[in-house]
């Protein structure tokens, strides 16, 4: 069963890899995509634009080294519960979300689509979060 | 465990500004902290009518609305029918053209994102968003 917990971590880890690193390749897209949501003033998207993609790739690399582990799952669980929230606050606003999560590719996704991938990657990491509870991770106090 | 939690997490979101804080310089001219649009990309009514004929005007709001009223002259090219509508563009466009893209008003997103992507994807220059969209241009008129 470990090893299979394994694997989530790593996938899981590398989804976030992956969607921080499109997004730290465009900045000025992710902040556009904060924007949209019209929640915060451009200066603080334009800061997030600049400093949320780097956290995802960080707390990815801590799942797929288990470093800073516990940390890293906190972080990522807070960041994808802030972000559905938003996106289902902005749905109620009749807000069209252009999300831009996993790069241009997602820029089309509808709201069902959005909230699936959130909701699965959500499932995920709440599941790692309880076998590691079960059984400590290995360097899990680091 | 729960202390361990907290200073994991905080080490990673301090870890995570460092490179944020470098990439932030390194595109500090590419993105403006102050507004959506930087102003070199901004054009009010009064300055894109005095182009004239040299203004190719880009209606970047739905097709409902584009069909109910629009800029006389206008080529309309929203998101939802990208593909579709491009080449209506770049049958209109030439070097010396200005290209001058608006949606509904001063708080949508749909005319920075068009002229975003004419800049990018369909790499024309001398692409600007007009300030206050179509509200503005109707107020310019009386």
């Amino acid at each position: 069963m470990k090893f299979v917990w394994r694997i989530v971590d790593l996938v899981v880890g590398g989804i976030f890899i992956y969607a921080g690193a499109i997004k730290a390749l465009d900045p000025a897209q992710f902040a556009n995509d904060i924007d949209n949501y019209k929640i915060l003033p451009w200066t603080i998207s334009v800061g997030l634009a600049f400093y949320l993609p780097w956290l995802e790739m960080l707390c990815g690399l801590a799942l797929v080294f288990r470093l800073f582990y516990r940390g890293a799952f906190a972080i990522l669980i807070a960041l994808i519960s802030i972000f559905l929230v938003a996106t289902i606050a902005a749905k109620l606003r009749g807000l069209d979300i252009t999300c831009g999560c996993f790069g241009h590719a997602s820029q089309h996704w509808n709201f069902s689509a959005h909230l699936a991938v959130d909701l699965a990657i959500l499932a995920a990491l709440l599941a790692l979060w309880l076998s590691t509870r079960a059984v400590p991770a290995r360097g899990s106090d680091r | 465990m729960k202390s361990s939690l907290v200073r994991q997490a905080l080490i990673l979101a301090a870890l995570a500004l460092v490179p944020g804080f470098v990439e932030a310089i390194y595109f500090r001219d590419k993105i403006s902290w102050q507004s959506p649009v930087p102003a070199s990309e901004m054009v009010t009514a009064a300055q894109a009518r005095a182009w004239g004929s040299n203004a190719i005007w880009v209606d970047a709001r739905p097709d409902a609305e584009f069909a109910s009223d629009h800029v006389p002259g206008a080529v309309s090219l929203n998101e939802d029918r990208w593909n579709e509508l491009l080449p209506q563009v770049l049958a209109v466009w030439s070097p010396e053209k200005k290209v001058v893209v608006y949606c509904s008003s001063l708080s949508c997103n749909a005319s920075r994102e068009v002229a975003r992507r004419l800049r990018k994807e369909a790499q024309l220059p001398n692409v600007f968003v007009l300030k206050g969209g179509w509200e503005e241009w109707l107020k310019s008129k009386k």
